[in-house]
């Protein structure tokens, strides 16, 4: 086992003509767990998408999982490499209960029926998510229920390197302590977790080994847990200040519908 | 084998009653004006006719029957069975009482319920299939359920052509007497290899206030032609629930009409059909909403690989006094191949005040969205589209209104696309 769950180097990406990353470079030890804060439309999410493997980028650079190389696969062979995703917006899959769809992932592994029930058992208690095996995948699932679903599946399938996508926003605070006791659960010596967020209110309830900050598709400081409460203090302005990093050509006016809800201007 | 003309009508009346002869004489006549549909009517667009119905002759006697089939071995626990080969009726069994079995070419042909219930709802002025089905079907079964009755487990009618060369025009009729409860499951099916024209007629007259469930399952062989007219005409506070399954026919077409003539009554159709090499499934539906505080649900899913085709039709039709009707119409299709073709039609008619419609459609492969999330848990993408295919077509089979089907059907339709798949075909 190498010692880095998730080893990103120079990693750019870009759709047309548009560059997202930058060249992020990134490492997870096995055991950690990270945040990767930014601002609205720094790279997050298409960092998550690049390493998850959506075909709407060019990328270029490297990434590896427990020292194999990911970018060159598919995206379900990353994922049985150990790579795991929990979305933003985990999509309805109506007809496919939660239960099969695990079922038919564990077979996918080369798991044994027995395997794949007990674990789907376990993490279901774990994870108060029984009443939900039966029913489609996140279909008519609140918000905090569909985060909840991801973190179940985590556990069920146990990967290598976890990459949580703004697994906070949308969430009410009681939704927000639940997601974030499941990631602490999750931690341990064999995972990986880099958990992506644009506020720091889940840091209240996860303890994060390292933070980093994105900006502009570069990753622009790395920092110890005490990184947070600096960030609410300066706040993005007052890093790119600090940093004297210029703001992006097309400026900050232009708000998508979604920004609305997901910043909560009364969260610091 | 007896051609389509005169003299089979005229020989066949030598024997049958005069309402019964009376009724194919006037089913002749409509036969004689009506030509094979072309292309170039909107009602059969999609569908390509290259044979007369003069070329295929009518079966002298019953052929040998089918062996067994998946979906009725599932239904172990039945109340009654009716066979029903190349239009002959050839075995019927039911026990319980109030229910009753009847055949026209029986000894009881001039029993006054066959009399009251048969060839009456579907008229042969429709086209020259129902024309010809109203002249030269050769018996008919009736499934009367008496007043009040309430029978808990389904009637199975096994519906088969077993001819090559033949047009075979299988008739049932169901009469749900005030207050009657019934289901029925209707297999249809032929061996794959023998051409055939088959033309069924399945007449469903349901009381007031009584409930009819009933799904028919066509997996017709691949050669043959299956042109099915049905008709439901529901009274007060009744409740017919329809399922249909297609899986195999070269074309498969359903006429399939609805009646909601009584106040408070209401009717739902579930459906899903997968089309394969070079299937053609053709559904048209009309409900009818005549009575007040009707309802009606219409939920179609289609898939269609290789070069299959499929339409869906369905018009929603509201009629001045049927105030307060709630009616929707949901039809969705998956086209998994470059060749393969579905086209949808909802249609609203709406000639009163004061109802709730809602009509949706969509045609598409599979959507993408869904591939990467499974993906992205490890499914193959190939793994990923059976189970999206299972779960597609699952969420209808639950809701087929007469369970014990669930497996065979759930099988079918997987083995359709697993099969595709192996084969690289989608």
């Amino acid at each position: 086992m190498s010692k880095l769950a998730l080893d990103i180097n120079n990693l750019e990406a870009s759709v047309g003509t548009i560059e997202i990353l930058k060249g992020v470079n990134l490492e997870v030890p096995f055991g950690e767990v990270h945040a990767l804060m930014g601002p609205n439309g720094s790279g997050k999410s298409t960092l998550c998408h690049v390493l998850t493997g959506r075909s709407d980028y060019t990328v270029a650079g490297e990434a590896l999982i427990d020292g194999e190389s990911l970018l060159d696969k598919a995206v379900d062979v990353r994922s049985r490499m150990g790579l795991m995703q929990a979305f933003q917006y985990p999509v309805e899959v109506p007809g496919v209960g939660l239960a099969v769809f695990m079922r038919e992932s564990g077979e996918e592994r080369g798991w044994t029926a027995d395997e794949i029930e007990a674990r789907i058992m376990e993490a279901g208690d774990q994870y108060d998510m029984d009443r939900f095996l039966e029913r489609s995948v996140n279909n008519d699932l609140s918000g905090g229920e569909k985060k909840r679903s991801e973190v179940f599946q985590m556990a069920v399938l146990n990967p290598k390197v976890a990459v949580l996508d703004e697994i906070d926003s949308g969430l009410d605070i009681d939704a927000v302590r639940e997601v974030a006791e499941g990631i602490e659960r999750m931690r341990g010596p064999e995972v990986g977790v880099l958990m992506i967020t644009h506020y720091s209110r889940i840091l209240r309830y996860v303890t994060p080994d390292r933070i980093h900050v994105m900006m502009d598709g570069r990753i622009v400081e790395s920092g110890g847990p005490e990184l947070s409460a600096r960030l609410e203090d300066e706040g993005y302005e007052g890093i790119r200040e600090r940093l004297g990093i210029e703001a992006p050509a097309e400026g900050k006016a232009e708000k998508r519908p979604s920004d609305f809800f997901t910043e909560t201007p009364f969260d610091v | 084998m007896r051609p389509l003309d005169l003299t089979t009508v005229e020989r066949a009346a030598e024997t049958a009653p005069s309402w019964l002869a009376d009724l194919r004489q006037n089913g002749f006549e409509y036969f004689e004006k009506l030509s094979m549909p072309t292309g170039a009517e909107e009602e059969w667009r999609y569908v390509d006719l290259d044979f007369e119905l003069t070329d295929f002759g009518i079966p002298d006697v019953a052929g040998v029957p089918l062996s067994g089939d998946s979906v009725l071995s599932a239904l172990t626990d039945y109340a009654g069975i009716a066979r029903l080969i190349d239009g002959f009726v050839v075995d019927l069994f039911c026990d319980v009482p109030g229910v009753t079995l009847l055949n026209a070419a029986g000894q009881a042909a001039d029993d006054s319920l066959l009399e009251q219930s048969l060839g009456l709802m579907i008229s042969p002025n429709l086209d020259i299939f129902a024309a010809a089905h109203q002249a030269f079907a050769t018996d008919g079964l009736l499934l009367h359920v008496d007043r009040g009755v309430a029978v808990d487990r389904p009637i199975i009618i096994d519906m088969q052509v077993t001819q090559a060369d033949t047009i075979s025009f299988p008739h049932l009729s169901v009469v749900l007497d005030t207050n009657a409860e019934a289901s029925v499951v209707v297999v249809m099916r032929s061996q794959n290899g023998q051409r055939n024209v088959v033309v069924p007629h399945l007449e469903l007259s349901v009381g007031d206030g009584a409930r009819l469930n009933l799904v028919t399952s066509q997996h017709w062989g691949d050669t043959t032609t299956a042109v099915t007219h049905q008709k439901m005409v529901l009274g007060r506070d009744s409740t017919g629930r329809l399922g249909e399954v297609g899986l195999g026919a070269k074309l498969g077409r359903l006429d399939l009409n609805v009646d909601l003539i009584g106040n408070g009554s209401s009717s739902e159709l579930v459906g899903l059909y997968f089309g394969d090499d070079r299937q053609v499934f053709d559904y048209r539906v009309v409900i009818n909403h005549h009575g007040k505080n009707t309802r009606s649900d219409v939920f179609l899913k289609g898939a269609v690989e290789d070069e299959a085709e499929s339409v869906f039709s369905g018009l929603l039709k509201i009629w001045p006094d049927a105030t307060r009707t709630s009616t929707f119409e949901t039809n969705r299709n998956l086209v998994l191949s470059d060749g393969a073709k579905a086209h949808s039609v909802p249609n609203l008619e709406i000639l009163c005040d004061d109802v709730v419609c809602g009509h949706g459609s969509t045609v598409g492969p599979l959507e993408e969205e869904h591939m990467y999330y499974l993906m992205s848990r490890g499914l193959s993408r190939e793994r990923a589209q059976r189970v999206l295919i299972r779960g597609f077509f699952d969420e209808m089979i639950q809701r087929l209104p007469v369970s014990g089907l669930e497996e065979p059907v759930r099988d079918a339709v997987s083995a359709k696309f697993v099969t595709a798949q192996a084969e690289g075909r989608v």
